[in-house]
């Protein structure tokens, strides 16, 4: 049987705990943004005017069809060079928690507005209908009417997202930037304990991950308690 | 910028000298497709088993299942692929775990240990979406069944499951989708998949931007031929005059 | 034949059966009406073991329902059932719907299930069907193929649970007549229907059932002429007025 030595992982809290917190300032950073132009996304693929339409669509199948993982390359390989030349800064900034924000934003929001049209699309047609025969414009009614209410329905699903994406933060590992995944593997690498390291950063992922969709869950049902069926 | 743009690196002879670049590419789409293949093999099987097992009445069994797709769900798959590769070879009993390091060459390890990896991860989302398939058929079915004088197991077998797995074909076509795109996490430990070979064709060219193209396009065009083959599979197994199967 | 003695169900806090008893011999038809809710559909559903029940006894032909011992996919093999919603397998064309059980239940070989199925489907008029699927066919059409399914496996009785109430009005007679039919060769039959003026013409007994018991037990004329209690006057009352 394996002889496992737990001894490496207190002394390295802090600089897992450092770790952790790159994964949640990306995280976070990713939703947000996700989330904003997502529903722009979303309303430009449902907006009349075709070139939007087509725009979003293109940008939203070409993100869904490719792996985040040949994404991040993008913005680990490539990005930083151009961002370099494009603002001159000096060759050795470190841009790659930068880069690695703008991977994931991007790439997030192509799955947010799937999941903010679908429920933009689930609101009833007639309200969108009364909120024109009272006057409102597309604008107006989208925003005072339609979305308040699509969101709503949503934000189970966008929550549930947020889970996968903060486990997708681990994947910048690739860059060798330390989130808490890659701050894990440098301390088991270091002393010579990556199975220990391994198996715990895989349960406190889980145990982070397992409570926060209990709680969306809990939620799911607190909001449908209200929804008159 | 000043770059360069030169399309014709692909057909220059690699680094390595017995291929071009465009067969540095393909040999890693050829891993790609091989390991999604096998990994969507092992996913259907067990998620099938395990979606059937979260519907039975037994609640230990339904149980287990639950715990097995909390579990695949809640952890990264990187991570997952890392525990895997690197910690299972070491609990295993020692005859396998030595058999694992040593006997089998590096490229083996790597594709097996990101097979299984992959496997599992996709079994507990196929294990999902077959329990959905189940659940929304109508109760009536299963007492149909029953009242016929089928066991509980011949029920599944000849009523509940034929029409679930055809109504679960679309949730599992972006399944199997996204293990194509789940492939490519694979190449963190090494293995030369299509992702892996882009970073190679960046390193040894000076092409950047037309390695990453093309590589991305190949993406691009394995969703494409995946969507249209299983719109193909949607067609046949469509029930006549069933809701949606016209 | 079907002998129910004293059976009780509750499902959780909710009791859904109370004290029910009565019997039916073979040959007879019983036609078991009430308002929504009065566990009539779960009384039918005891009888071949598809809802569990707490206490009481059910014998079908000499076998117990509830002993944990008995074999119940071998008994439901014997008795028939139809359901409100027909639950003909959508995936499955009419001729195979109606073998599959044959074969795989009865171990009977696929020509003589089939040739079974095709002579049964001919019985209830809709041989010209035979291949097509459950989902191009009417409703009327669907619950006489299965009563036809039910039918093939020669079954001792059969169990009907409100047969045409997801029937449009013009589809019910179609099904009432297979059913009578049947009832004048000599079936033995358990029905939950509305359909009064089926029971007028071959019930031998009404039950009446309201909020889990059974209210009233009589020969048809008895029921139709006189019921001796309050909820079964005003329940027919209600209904006959169409």
């Amino acid at each position: 049987m394996y002889d496992f030595d737990w001894s490496s992982i207190p002394g390295a809290l802090p600089f897992l705990w450092d770790g952790m917190k790159i994964s949640l300032e990306i995280t976070v950073s990713a939703v947000i943004f996700g989330v904003v132009w997502g529903t722009l996304l979303a309303m430009m693929r449902l907006a009349p005017v075709k070139p939007l339409a087509w725009f979003a669509a293109g940008y939203v199948n070409v993100f869904r069809s490719i792996p985040l993982v040949m994404v991040l390359l993008w913005f680990f390989l490539i990005v930083p060079q151009l961002l370099r030349s494009f603002f001159n800064l000096d060759p050795n900034t470190d841009v790659r928690l930068t880069s690695a924000m703008i991977g994931f934003a991007l790439f997030e929001s192509a799955y947010y507005s799937e999941i903010i049209r679908a429920g933009i699309q689930s609101v009833p047609k007639g309200q969108v209908a009364a909120a024109s025969a009272l006057g409102m414009t597309y604008a107006q009614a989208m925003r005072l009417v339609v979305l308040p209410q699509a969101f709503r329905n949503m934000v189970p699903l966008l929550l549930t997202q947020a889970i996968v994406l903060f486990q997708d933060t681990s994947l910048v590992y690739m860059s060798a930037l330390a989130d808490f995944f890659g701050a894990a593997y440098k301390v088991g690498d270091r002393d010579g304990r990556l199975v220990e390291l391994l198996l715990f950063a895989g349960a406190v992922y889980f145990f982070i991950c397992f409570a926060a969709s209990q709680l969306v869950r809990r939620y799911q049902k607190k909001l449908n308690a209200h929804v008159a069926h | 910028m000043n770059y360069q743009w030169n399309w014709g690196i692909f057909l220059s002879p690699a680094a390595s000298g017995d291929s071009t670049y465009l067969g540095w590419m393909l040999s890693g789409l050829q891993t790609t497709v091989l390991l999604s293949l096998s990994a969507w093999a092992i996913a259907l099987a067990l998620g099938s088993l395990m979606g059937v097992l979260r519907t039975v009445p037994n609640k230990w069994l339904s149980g287990i299942a639950s715990a097995y797709v909390e579990i695949f769900r809640n952890i990264p798959l990187l991570v997952q692929l890392f525990i895997w590769y690197f910690v299972l070879p070491e609990l295993l009993p020692a005859s396998l775990g030595d058999a694992f390091k040593q006997k089998l060459d590096p490229v083996t390890q790597q594709f097996v240990s990101a097979m299984v990896c992959l496997g599992f991860f996709t079994s507990a989302r196929v294990c999902e979406q077959v329990r959905s398939g189940i659940n929304s058929l109508p109760r009536g079915q299963k007492n149909a069944g029953l009242a016929l004088g089928f066991t509980l197991p011949q029920t599944y077998r000849h009523v509940l499951l034929p029409m679930a797995f055809r109504l679960v074909v679309p949730p599992l076509t972006s399944e199997f989708l996204n293990i194509f795109k789940n492939s490519a996490v694979c190449s963190t430990i090494g293995l030369l998949e299509l992702a892996a070979q882009g970073r190679q064709l960046v390193d040894y060219t000076a092409q950047p931007y037309e390695s990453f193209i093309a590589v991305t396009l190949l993406y691009v065009l394995i969703n494409v031929v995946v969507m249209t083959l299983m719109r193909h599979l949607e067609n046949k197994t469509r029930v006549p005059g069933y809701l949606g199967g016209k | 034949m079907i002998s129910i003695d004293n059976v009780s169900k509750h499902y959780g806090n909710f009791q859904v059966l109370t004290d029910c008893t009565t019997q039916v011999k073979k040959g007879e038809v019983i036609v078991v009406c009430g308002p929504s809710g009065s566990g009539k559909s779960t009384l039918i559903k005891c009888v071949n073991g598809l809802e569990p029940f707490q206490s009481g006894n059910i014998i079908v032909d000499g076998i117990s329902v509830g002993d944990p011992k008995t074999n119940l996919s071998k008994l439901r093999s014997r008795v028939g059932m139809v359901f409100q919603h027909f639950e003909l397998f959508p995936h499955m064309s009419i001729t195979d719907n109606l073998s599959i059980a044959q074969e795989k239940v009865l171990g009977r070989n696929r020509d003589e299930a089939r040739g079974k199925g095709l002579k049964l489907l001919e019985r209830v008029g809709l041989k010209a069907h035979a291949d097509k699927f459950p989902g191009q066919l009417s409703g009327g059409q669907q619950q006489r193929v299965a009563i036809a399914r039910a039918l093939c496996m020669d079954p001792i009785c059969m169990l009907f649970d409100e047969p045409t109430s997801a029937l449009d009005p013009e589809m019910i007679n179609e099904v009432l007549d297979v059913m009578v039919e049947l009832a004048q060769e000599g079936m033995t039959m358990m029905c939950v229907t509305h359909e009064m003026g089926f029971a007028r013409k071959v019930a031998n007994r009404v039950i009446f059932m309201d909020k889990g018991q059974i209210v009233e037990d009589d020969s048809k004329d008895a029921f139709f002429g006189a019921p001796r209690s309050e909820r079964a006057r005003q329940f027919l009352a209600k209904i006959l007025q169409h």
